[in-house]
């Protein structure tokens, strides 16, 4: 068991149309909406990935890939089936959230500290950080005054340099500029090399996964429509969408 | 229980920094901004002290610490009280991304108004040193008050943290309820004395603030215990609104991602 990073197992993830209401509306709840409309995100999915490997993940928007994500994340309750994950997990994906008001050094911290790093081991690797990250005077400055890709350069950096043992990737490979995607795409496959880290990638960019990924799942509308080795899903999957 | 007492040593240096780091943001944007947790309180104390020291004629010693150091403690209530109705949705970055117990983010705020409060009860003994107050062995009771506040306001945070999400106008709800409170809090009159006969003796126990304010206050000023009894019925009480906060927000704090 010891080599399996994550093991799902008949995941099923609801939407319940829990929007947010007024009192009224709360009050009157108990009357009118008891079977509110359920959307079945993903629909009894069961796969494991092993310690090491990378697993790319394609379909369609809305086939629930980032769903699955968040699930194996620990943000989503699955409302039924299971999920094990063993060790760290970190979630990556665009625009992660920082606090807006804050410096980037204070929201690396932060970070940090919420994917359950001690301030110790988030100091020490905070110079990397930064460095990796290429925002320079920035870091220093709140987060709300940063461009849209030093957001994300920062967050790829966060994510990428703290070494938490399984990591999520949600289409996150294509920000900043040339030079920093190389950078990046170099980072990950770096990454990739570590038989200790275990990543999942969610992405359009096919040429990425064919590049990076040892096994590709095919998630179409909620269910696992193939898994396998990456260039034979890939060339289906490719078939599937230009038919 | 156990898992509570696991997330909160997990997360405190979480919270702790936190709270700092938004001091320390609310500070860069202004000259004069730290410079407002004093001030804040201190201009609303002279502005009752002004109206009710001329209307009421209240002849109460002390007076302007009678109503600076209610104010500081109903404060620290209701920022953090409004504060947590909308935490989620202020947080929506961080809850989105990963995983955190959401009282963890309320919590945080405590600290961070906290601190405030500690700026500002520095300056209350600055008065009351200036003021030469008595002191003696009962100011352990102004501790315990704060003590049982903190757990009250937490339980309640907690419970409208949760409601807070699904709910959108709650806040204006509670903002009626919290203006209330604060006039049947007695922070600029003595409840007892100055209501009518039944009604303030009444509110005096029933509204927790009140009574806490009251204590705090009779400890810090004259020396006076308060009711032992009451104040352990309002510890278990908000004891318990902690224990249903926490366990509401365990058992469904990961739907709330779906909703904001």
């Amino acid at each position: 068991m010891s080599d399996k990073a994550i093991v799902v197992k008949d995941l099923c993830i609801d939407y319940r149309n829990l929007s947010n209401m007024s009192i009224h509306q709360s009050l009157q709840m108990g009357k009118t909406i008891k079977k509110a409309d359920v959307v079945r995100a993903v629909k009894g999915v069961s796969f494991d990935v092993q310690k090491g490997e990378i697993l790319g993940i394609i379909g369609r928007n809305g086939s629930g890939k980032s769903t699955l994500l968040k699930a194996i994340a620990g943000i989503f309750q699955p409302d039924s089936g299971t999920i094990d994950t063993h060790g760290q997990v970190s979630l990556m994906s665009i625009g992660v959230g920082f606090k807006q008001e804050i410096t980037g050094r204070e929201n690396i911290m932060i970070s940090g500290m919420l994917l359950g790093f001690s301030p110790e081991y988030a100091k020490e690797k905070m110079d990397e950080i930064i460095e990796f990250s290429e925002l320079g005077d920035f870091i220093d400055r709140p987060v709300r005054t940063y461009s849209s890709g030093m957001y994300s350069k920062l967050t790829f950096a966060i994510t990428a340099v703290l070494e938490t043992d399984i990591l999520l990737v949600d289409e996150v490979l294509s920000v900043g500029d040339e030079r920093f995607q190389k950078k990046s795409f170099s980072k990950m496959q770096e990454m990739i090399l570590d038989a200790n880290r275990t990543v999942v990638i969610v992405s359009h960019a096919l040429n990425t996964l064919r590049e990076l990924c040892d096994r590709v799942l095919w998630l179409h509308d909620g269910e696992i429509r193939k898994i396998g080795p990456t260039n034979e899903i890939l060339d289906e999957y490719v078939d599937f969408m230009g038919s | 229980m156990k898992r509570f007492y696991n997330d909160i040593k997990k997360y405190w240096y979480f919270c702790r920094y936190s709270a700092k780091s938004d001091l320390k943001a609310e500070v860069a944007n202004s000259y004069l901004n730290w410079i407002w947790w004093i001030l804040e309180p201190l201009c609303n104390m002279l502005v009752y002290y002004f109206i009710f020291s001329n209307i009421l004629k209240s002849s109460k010693e002390y007076y302007i610490i009678f109503i600076y150091s209610a104010l500081l403690m109903w404060t620290f209530f209701n920022k953090n009280v409004i504060y947590s109705i909308k935490s989620i949705r202020m947080n929506k970055g961080i809850v989105t991304k990963v995983y955190v117990p959401k009282f963890i983010l309320l919590l945080s705020n405590m600290i961070l108004n906290g601190i405030k409060l500690g700026i500002s009860l520095l300056i209350l003994q600055v008065f009351m040193i200036f003021m030469h107050v008595p002191v003696n062995g009962n100011i352990l009771y102004f501790f315990v008050s704060y003590i049982v506040m903190f757990l009250f306001t937490f339980g309640c945070g907690t419970i409208f943290m949760h409601f807070g999400v699904f709910i959108d106008d709650l806040g204006y709800a509670i903002a009626i309820l919290l203006n209330m409170m604060f006039y049947l809090s007695g922070i600029f009159y003595d409840i007892e004395t100055t209501m009518a006969a039944p009604l303030g003796s009444i509110i005096a126990r029933a509204n927790p603030m009140a009574f806490l304010i009251n204590s705090m206050r009779n400890a810090l000023l004259y020396e006076t215990a308060p009711d032992l009894t009451l104040m352990g019925i309002w510890f278990l009480v908000s004891v318990i609104l902690c224990a249903i906060g926490v366990r509401i927000i365990y058992k469904y704090e990961n739907s709330y991602v779906k909703v904001v």
